[in-house]
């Protein structure tokens, strides 16, 4: 049946900061399994999108369900417990710890380990170490590393909490194409083997067209488009909002 | 009796409240948690307390010089002690600060000893009335010339180039940097400005009370209440803090007795800190 | 430290010898100086846990040493028996900490700070005023211990040390388990933590909880040994400040920092006081400004540096 496939439902989902409506009336659901896209241009609203599922920011309005359970008034360490995650856009690394440390918390805290064994843990964190290809790293403080390895690590810390859906926000930043490059195979991966649903966050269209299953464009905080990467890369309404109005002009009269 | 508690309620209030000022000023502004704070008031009222002994300069003439004396103090603290350490956060600071107290304070205890000293003005006794209730002259100046300063303080910082540098720089700092505003000076610049308040504050307390090292604790305590009470760096908060801390002790030592006049100041901090931790005017900067 | 498991262990068992044996070389003062030093080093591995470690400083930390001495007092007037005493000092010293904790460990940093230091004033002045319960200003007294004097001076010389080496060992063991990964976390990175899973609150609630066991019962031998105690004595603010010099000359953030830090400082303030009398405060104020200047890692902070370098050093050597 349907209900069952949905893995998470946000609905009319607002964040208003006074008169500002950073996210207004979002609504969209993302089955098992899938690689959704999140787009829009600079402050659509996406990380806030992001805050405001995994409990980091109050809801104005508006409601979360992961795999059927209302979590909307959870904390983001209730949340981050139940499998629902998300990495930063700018990085979080967790300073004064080792790269092999900063995943072992992952791992300790997230949802696989209901024990607390140690051993268990370490040893989960050393395999995804290894999956992500960040073992040979896995002693160096994390102030000396680079910008890509800390970005895999943030991942990596993601993963070790075995989550089942992860909002990976704007991972992209700050790559060279190669490093992109790169990162989209991982990405594809990780998914397959780990059996993840992903919410991809970016606001380079090019880099989530090839990944996505489908895509949810956001503008202003509104949602003004969702469907397949095809249907998206068409609508007038997506173009207008990348390009402006008059360039949408210009390519509705050439073609 | 209650036009008599209203009246001494304001006058120390005022006095209280350009006391604050200082303080809130050189935490919401320029990061510091300055635990010598203390011992500058008294420096001021140290260094009236020479003016008047040595060349008869009444103190409301001499807090001129109160106030120069702190300010370049208060800049060199910063820029050669203070600003080198703030990257490592508020433990550094707090116990640079503190060390500068001990520092001033055996200073003080070296040149005056701990006694009790005052300044002796000849018009000490004068009073008049206000209705039912006396105004001690020197209070009145000294709650006239706080407010003086304290609007002073406001048009400096609304009106000036350095105060809207001062301003901008607590907004947003790398904005201010971006057009060019010389953010470390501006640090510098309010800090020393609040040493001066400190100075200032001592000069007037001087004229009115008597003074010596054991209060330099004492009002410490005073200016923490009056800080967060009226939000950090936020000059008209901090003067309604004051005024606050003065109604709050003077109705404290009439109903419950003057030894809970200072513990009442504490609880109420720690009330206001836990249900308004930005302060009763609820944001962290200029209203 | 020294990078070998075995020899660490080794050393410092020697080193506990030494202690346990050292008061029969030693008169009767220097025995009561090392007990303080003692002392000092278990408050400050409390404030160590929560400074340090977690990124919370508890500026008014003293007062669960002052809770933990009154609650004492109090029980001890009761006609209840020291062993019998000390764990209830310790339970009401953590239900302040829980009750106070609660609403203000939300409250980030700096405010942090200042709400202890608040607290702290807030408890002292109620002591002072409630004179039935606590005598008041003048202080109140606990029953006196009959034996010699030199006796009494190596019992509780004893007792600080083993104080302070379970909480030293305590503290090693939190850390490395998975509630001292959280603490670890929370100062590292609070929001982030919060995202892996890691119940914050929680953690920093237990934190300021042990934090306020190890000093209170600190405070509860203090008032035993001491037989006479003062609101203005057990609720000093220098004892916050000494305690943050002593984390900032050992190191925070380790284990052995805030011991080496307690001796370094308690034999500093010796000397100033006796060759300094007039002077101790600016030289204490003159002392700390150097200390901050040009250890700011703490002794041991800096000799771990200076290892590491050193090994550093050796491997690229071997390398070229």
């Amino acid at each position: 049946m349907e209900e069952n496939n949905i893995i998470l439902k946000i609905k009319s989902l607002s964040k208003y900061f006074g008169a500002l409506k950073a996210v207004d009336d979002v609504s969209f659901e993302v089955k098992k399994g899938e690689i959704v896209g999140l787009i829009g241009p600079n402050g659509a609203g996406k990380t806030t999108v992001t805050n405001l599922v995994n409990g980091t920011y109050f809801k104005t309005t508006g409601k979360v369900f992961f795999k059927n359970s209302d979590v909307s008034d959870l904390k983001p360490y209730q949340i981050a417990r139940m499998g629902l995650t998300r990495t930063y856009q700018v990085v979080k690394p967790l300073m004064g710890m080792t790269v092999e440390e900063n995943v072992l918390v992952g791992s300790l805290f997230g949802r696989g380990n209901r024990s607390r064994d140690m051993n268990n843990a370490t040893k989960r964190a050393r395999e995804i170490l290894k999956l992500v290809g960040l073992e040979k790293i896995k002693d160096s403080s994390v102030s000396g590393i680079t910008l890509p390895d800390l970005k895999k690590m943030e991942f990596a810390r993601v993963l070790a909490m075995e989550p089942e859906v992860v909002f990976l926000d704007e991972v992209m930043a700050g790559l060279n194409p190669t490093e992109v490059e790169e990162a989209s195979v991982l990405v594809k991966k990780v998914r397959k083997e780990k059996d993840l649903t992903i919410v991809y966050i970016e606001h380079i269209m090019k880099a989530v067209m090839g990944i996505s299953d489908r895509i949810v464009v956001l503008h202003h905080g509104k949602k003004i488009v969702e469907g397949t990467p095809q249907k998206v890369i068409n609508d007038q309404a997506v173009i207008e909002a990348y390009l402006g109005k008059r360039y949408a002009k210009e390519v509705n009269n050439e073609g | 009796m209650g036009l008599q508690m209203l009246v001494n309620a304001i006058l120390l209030g005022g006095l209280y409240a350009l006391m604050g000022i200082g303080f809130s000023l050189q935490w919401g502004i320029s990061g510091i948690i300055n635990l010598s704070y203390g011992a500058m008031v008294m420096l001021g009222s140290y260094i009236s307390l020479e003016f008047f002994n040595f060349f008869h300069i009444d103190p409301f003439i001499s807090m001129i010089m109160s106030g120069a004396i702190l300010f370049v103090l208060g800049a060199v603290i910063y820029r050669g002690l203070l600003q080198p350490f703030l990257k490592g956060g508020i433990v550094f600071t707090l116990i640079l600060t503190f060390a500068i107290r001990l520092i001033i304070e055996n200073i003080i205890l070296k040149v005056w000893s701990a006694d009790y000293r005052t300044i002796r003005l000849t018009y000490a006794g004068s009073n008049f009335q206000f209705g039912d209730a006396y105004v001690p002259l020197i209070k009145f100046l000294s709650f006239i010339v706080a407010g003086i300063i304290i609007y002073l303080t406001y048009l400096f910082m609304m009106k000036t180039k350095t105060g809207k540098g001062i301003q901008a720089v607590a907004l947003d700092k790398e904005g201010a940097q971006a057009v060019g505003i010389h953010v470390e000076k501006m640090y510098m610049i309010n800090f020393a400005l609040g040493t001066a308040l400190a100075g200032l504050t001592g000069s007037l307390w001087a004229s009115i009370y008597s003074f010596s090292p054991h209060l330099i604790g004492i009002i410490v305590g005073k200016v923490f209440i009056i800080a967060i009470l009226g939000g950090l760096g936020n000059i008209w908060g901090a003067a309604a803090g004051g005024l606050l801390l003065g109604f709050a002790e003077v109705a404290g030592a009439t109903f419950l007795g003057s030894q809970w006049q200072e513990a009442i100041g504490m609880v109420i901090m720690v009330i206001v800190l836990l249900w308004r931790p930005y302060g009763l005017m609820g944001k962290k900067f200029f209203g | 430290m020294l990078n070998n498991k075995k020899i660490n262990i080794f050393l410092l068992i020697i080193a506990l010898g030494v202690f346990i044996f050292l008061p029969r070389f030693l008169s009767g003062y220097w025995v009561r100086v090392i007990t303080t030093i003692f002392m000092y080093a278990v408050i400050a591995q409390g404030m160590n846990l929560m400074s340090g470690y977690m990124g919370y400083l508890p500026f008014g930390n003293a007062m669960f040493f002052g809770i933990g001495a009154y609650a004492t007092a109090i029980g001890m007037s009761k006609g209840l028996p020291f062993l019998l005493v000390v764990p209830l000092a310790a339970i009401t010293a953590i239900l302040f900490s829980i009750l106070l904790g609660l609403p203000v460990l939300r409250l980030r940093g700096h405010y942090f700070a200042i709400a202890t230091i608040g607290m702290s004033g807030a408890i002292l002045s109620v002591v002072q005023n409630a004179t039935e319960i606590t005598g008041g200003a003048m202080g109140t007294t606990l029953p006196i211990i009959d034996k010699a004097p030199g006796v009494v001076y190596n019992y509780f010389y004893l007792a600080m040390l083993a104080l302070m080496v379970i909480s030293s060992l305590s503290l090693h063991f939190i850390i490395k388990s998975k509630f001292g990964f959280g603490i670890r976390s929370i100062k590292a990175n609070e929001e982030a933590a919060n995202s892996m899973g890691i119940n914050t609150t929680y953690h920093k609630v237990i934190a300021w909880a042990i934090s306020a066991l190890f000093t209170s019962i600190a405070g509860a031998l203090y008032a035993y040994w001491m037989s006479f105690i003062g609101p203005d004595e057990v609720f000093d603010v220098m004892i916050a400040v000494n305690t943050i010099v002593i984390m900032l000359i050992g190191g925070a953030g380790s284990i052995l920092g805030p011991i080496i830090g307690a001796f370094i400082i308690e034999l500093l303030a010796e000397v100033a006081w006796s060759a300094f009398l007039e002077y101790h405060l600016a030289v204490l104020g003159i002392i700390i400004i150097v200390i901050v200047i040009f250890v700011p890692k703490g002794m041991v902070g800096s000799i771990s540096d200076f290892t590491k370098k050193r090994k550093l050093r050796a491997e690229k050597k071997v390398t070229i």
